[in-house]
């Protein structure tokens, strides 16, 4: 494997049926890199807002909860609504770390995609990287 | 028949024990790559392989030859992968922990008429020297130094491997993050 960046028109990423050997192969393996890259920007904002929305829907059900630990037993009508939103909030964060999963796995792609050394396909992850943080990031910060 | 006993040992071995999809990387990649010397050995696959015959992991003592040792591995990288995700959540509180302290000190200052004013300073966060921040270095270089592993990890391209690196970091999350998100709430519902 060549350890220096090259500009070329074959590479073979990520699997064995990726194989490229044209200008137009690499273009859309370019565009398909990209697209990866701003994918991840967005997951990463959307795990943060996903992350936000949990946090300021479910809080009462567990403040509820540490009042009921404290006072003692709780009343068995109580805890039944209790517990159901506990486990929407178990199933959410099971969602999460779906998501997060992904985000990992995508991350670790694009990683591999820029160890085949393309020049091309580096500069496809650095744009989409760009394009995806100037599309995402300003979500973050609306309500 | 010495002949003919030699030929049949070396055709036996590639049928019995190695899987196919390991050879192929090897032989698509240094094809591919066309600017490379072609007395240069591949060792390295460059696509996902699914296979667990002579995997090298990170040490050159460590190599994998079985499915047994194929599973010790996944568990091992399973649970370093789910370390990781528990050591940067473990970071995230300590920051917070030791950010509550806040030092105040005040010092007195010419104020106008000649009075004499305190003005008083208020200082969140660490100072360079204090024991938190320098267990926050140490913690940094172990998690440099695990996601550097992972990343290598990855790296080998062995499917099995990098499926046992994604569940960890995905357990991991959602074990210790749950606490967070409990943390979190608790403290702000305080305020």
């Amino acid at each position: 494997m060549e350890m220096h960046f090259i500009f070329s028109d074959t590479v073979v990423l990520l699997f064995d049926f990726w194989s490229v050997h044209s200008p137009a192969g690499m273009a859309l393996s370019v565009l398909v890199v990209l697209l990866l890259a701003v994918l991840y920007e967005g997951i990463k904002v959307g795990k943060a807002k996903l992350l936000d929305q949990v946090l300021m829907n479910l809080p009462t059900s567990i403040s509820q909860q540490a009042i009921a630990e404290t006072d003692g037993e709780s009343a068995g009508s109580d805890s039944s609504p209790i517990s159901r939103t506990h486990h929407r909030w178990y199933l959410c964060h099971f969602g999460q770390s779906l998501i997060h999963v992904i985000q990992v796995v995508i991350g670790y792609f694009i990683m591999l995609a820029v160890m085949s050394y393309n020049t091309w396909i580096f500069l496809g992850v650095v744009l989409g990287s760009a394009v995806g943080y100037y599309l995402a990031y300003p979500l973050l910060s609306m309500a | 028949m010495d002949h003919s006993h030699h030929m049949e040992m070396s055709y036996t071995d590639p049928n019995s024990t190695m899987p196919p999809s390991h050879h192929h990387p090897t032989t698509s990649a240094s094809h591919s790559h066309g600017g490379g010397d072609s007395n240069m050995m591949m060792m390295m696959p460059m696509t996902f392989y699914f296979g667990f015959e002579n995997v090298q992991l990170l040490f050159s003592g460590l190599v994998i030859n079985t499915a047994g040792e194929m599973a010790g591995a996944f568990v091992a990288v399973f649970l370093l992968a789910m370390f990781y995700e528990g050591l940067k959540i473990a970071r995230e509180s300590l920051l917070r922990k030791s950010q509550v302290s806040i030092r105040y000190n005040s010092m007195p200052v010419p104020g106008p008429n000649g009075t004499i004013l305190m003005e008083t300073h208020k200082t969140v966060g660490q100072q360079m020297l204090s024991f938190p921040h320098l267990l926050q270095t140490v913690l940094h270089i172990i998690q440099v130094v695990i996601s550097y592993f992972l990343m290598l990890i990855f790296m080998t391209y062995n499917g099995y491997l990098c499926i046992a690196v994604a569940a960890g970091a995905g357990t991991g999350y959602f074990l210790f993050s749950w606490k967070k998100a409990v943390v979190v709430d608790i403290t702000e519902h305080c305020h």
